[in-house]
């Protein structure tokens, strides 16, 4: 097999995060921020670039994740594999239930009933006071050792520890990504996105194959709620609030929806803008507000789009 | 592997930038070790300086601000300078905390404020007590900060909302009667405060009925009509933001004003300056209030806070004020920055007369870890002609914090060993 650039480079970069996020000031929990946000945005983009629809409910299925998790650690037993599964299952039963309703509807409708569906899971979570904290969020869980059998991994204390145990689900989550979009079923995702109708025409079952996507989606960013929610040690509402799909949705078209690692740049890009930007200026929301209408403007394939065409030309 | 020259020429110039890239780091780094050779004391303040919350969080900030001026003015903490480190948080529970590790491993911050929001303070509070950190939380409101999810570490400037709950109750019973309806915000916030309302009523011999409005209700007729229909003695409003300014400005539109008298719990300075001149009444709580004549030290704090921002000094000025205070004092008293050292001598602290700035004394409660501050009862009212333009608001009765807040009620604190 041979060795792709891209992945190795990707690959060795995140691996020594932690060695070189301190010399440029940087700090492993913002590492850690934005493999999970990045995870959230890629799995959008498995629905956005490569299934060719517009969820705007996304952070739904993201805050279930992460309230999935803390319930699991906090009612069900003290294990952390066990919290993941569970926020990953509750993400995803409820967007292959959601979904099923969702598929046939087309363009901006399509956003339109995400969004809906996605506030009513926030307001959920807002007024069920006794099962969720309510507006004051969920806590009392923290995240616990992993037992491997052999030893430990302390991901309680230990941040460098955590940032692994994330890349690693990252690695994982990305991995079967992208062997799902090499597969025959993501070339058939492909050819829906580029041309419904002629998909039609060809026989293709084209609602079970979005359904597929959506649950797929919806799988993944539960697993990037449920990191989220290990990282916090804490999940909250505005999670689930459809301004938090709006970001997810901003990191992906900002890295560029139509590559692979595109969204993970965004996510950087967002995260890290985000935690410089605003501790210099209240105003670093509408400098966000700029670079996305500019690269909205000029590079429609996003930073990671730009960056590519200008190492071919 | 055979290599096209194309390929080759597009390597050698990211070797070339990969090293440029390095060569810029080597100017950035030495910087970083400069700041950390600094042997100034960090207070970091995380507040939502962005979001519904930005007025009263700048607030708070501009509050924290003048006191640091002022300690550092008499010697900083320990000999120290004392630095002030504001991050916004946003609104949003992920940054608050990505900004609580940010302060405390990457600047290393002795001291963490905040947040507005009680959600972000439950959650850094999380962060501070598994990092051993001393916190203040300065204006989140909500009970569990010093109840059920207390910690050694964390102390809390602003009122519970059981207190000015507690604190409102007895007046509106003496005032008005023990026939109430409630106008409350269908979520945790209105659900305790209404709680807490409830129980001093009944206790008394009251009875009540009430509507839960979903937020962001736009329309109050229908609820309105529903109280008038009821005929209480009194109004409880305990919305918040922007629905308490839209329900009262309805309730006064409506003329129930002339009629049936409103009360409801905290009414901030910020909420009640935005509104229009007549739709300024109702009875309410105050956590602090500027215009206290016969309080030694207040006018000065005014002044200075008027100075500075041209802004009239709210309750979250003080409580930002009180916080960089109470850090400075107790650790030049302790002559240490250690956490659970300063935790200890802040239980039963009393905050000095020109902290405090309240009639009676403030002290941290050693229970919970809850200022029992004076919480100001009265009433708000338009600008009076000749008066000053800044008041709002008459107080009737100072409660002391001890009587609102009752007993210390779920808070278990547990020190590491």
């Amino acid at each position: 097999m041979k060795l792709r650039p891209d992945i190795v480079g990707i690959s060795l970069i995140l691996v020594l995060a932690p060695f070189w996020l301190p010399l440029v000031h940087g700090y492993e929990a913002l590492g850690t921020r934005v493999l999970v946000l990045g995870l959230a945005a890629m799995s959008l983009n498995f629905l956005l670039g490569f299934t060719g629809v517009l969820s705007f409910g996304h952070a739904a299925y993201f805050g279930l994740g992460a309230y999935g998790c803390g319930f699991a650690l906090k009612y069900l037993a003290p294990s952390t594999p066990l919290a993941i599964l569970c926020g990953m299952l509750l993400g995803t039963i409820a967007g292959a239930l959601l979904g099923a309703l969702i598929v046939r509807r087309r363009g901006v409708y399509f956003a339109m009933v995400t969004i809906a569906f996605g506030q009513v899971f926030y307001f959920i979570a807002f007024r069920w006071n006794t099962l969720t904290g309510g507006d004051d969020g969920l806590r009392g869980f923290s995240r616990q050792p992993i037992d491997l059998g052999f030893t430990t991994i302390n991901i309680a204390d230990n941040l460098t520890a955590l940032y692994y145990f994330v890349l690693v689900c990252f690695a994982i989550a990305v991995g079967l990504m992208g062997l799902l979009l090499r597969s025959p079923f993501g070339r058939t995702l492909l050819a829906i996105r580029e041309n419904e109708r002629r998909a039609r025409f060809l026989g293709l079952p084209i609602e079970q194959h979005i359904w597929l996507s959506f649950v797929i989606s919806c799988a993944f960013m539960s697993m990037a709620g449920a990191l989220y929610a290990l990282l916090n040690n804490f999940a909250d509402p505005k999670g689930l609030h459809y301004t938090q799909s709006g970001d997810f949705v901003i990191m992906a078209v900002l890295g560029g929806m139509r590559s692979f690692w595109g969204p993970l740049l965004g996510a950087a890009v967002f995260v890290v803008l985000q935690d410089s930007l605003s501790s210099m200026t209240t105003n670093w929301q509408s400098w966000i507000g700029v670079m996305f209408v500019i690269v909205v403007l000029f590079f429609p394939r996003g930073l990671l789009g730009f960056l590519r065409r200008k190492s071919q030309a | 592997m055979v290599q096209s020259g194309n390929r080759g020429i597009i390597r050698r110039r990211r070797v070339l930038q990969v090293g440029a890239g390095i060569g810029a780091l080597q100017f950035a780094s030495p910087f970083i070790i400069q700041a950390r050779g600094e042997q100034s004391v960090k207070i970091g303040m995380i507040d939502p300086l962005t979001g519904a919350y930005a007025a009263v969080a700048r607030s708070e900030v501009e509050g924290a601000k003048l006191a640091l001026d002022q300690v550092n003015a008499k010697g900083g903490i320990l000999g120290r300078k004392v630095e002030l480190l504001v991050e916004d948080s946003a609104n949003d529970v992920g940054i608050g905390v990505q900004k609580a590790r940010k302060l405390i491993e990457g600047s290393g911050a002795n001291f963490i404020f905040g947040d507005v929001n009680s959600a972000i303070a439950l959650a850094v509070a999380q962060v501070t007590a598994e990092k051993k950190v001393l916190h203040i939380v300065t204006g989140g409101h909500s009970d569990a900060v010093t109840g059920t999810d207390c910690h050694w570490n964390v102390f809390r400037v602003c009122n519970s909302t059981v207190m000015d709950g507690n604190a409102i109750a007895g007046v509106l019973m003496s005032k008005f009667g023990k026939k109430w309806y409630f106008l409350t915000p269908d979520y945790a916030y209105g659900h305790s405060v209404q709680a807490a309302l409830v129980k001093q009523l009944e206790a008394a011999g009251g009875k009540w009925q009430g509507s839960l409005t979903p937020i962001g209700t736009p329309d109050y007729s229908a609820l309105l009509i529903k109280a008038k229909a009821y005929k209480p003695d009194v109004i409880v409003n305990v919305m918040g933001g922007g629905d308490q300014v839209n329900s009262i400005k309805q309730y006064v539109q409506f003329g129930l004003a002339k009629q049936i008298p409103m009360g409801g719990t905290l009414f901030e300075y910020e909420s009640v300056a935005a509104l229009p001149d007549d739709a300024r009444s109702g009875w309410w709580t105050y956590e602090w209030y500027w215009n206290q004549p016969k309080t030694p030290h207040v006018a000065d704090f005014v002044a200075e806070v008027k100075k500075r921002t041209n802004q009239v000094a709210t309750a979250r000025h003080w409580f930002g004020y009180v916080g960089v205070h109470t850090v400075a004092l107790v650790s030049n008293q302790e002559k240490t920055l250690e956490a659970p050292k300063l935790a200890k001598a802040l239980e039963g602290f009393k905050l000095p007369p020109e902290v405090a700035l309240t009639p009676n004394p403030a002290i941290y409660r050693a229970g919970d870890h809850q200022l029992m501050s004076d919480v100001f009862v009265g009433q708000a009212h338009p600008k009076k002609a000749g008066g000053d333009p800044n008041d709002f608001f008459e107080v009737t009765d100072v409660v002391p914090g001890e009587k609102a807040a009752g007993p210390v009620a779920g808070c278990v604190l547990k020190y590491p060993a």
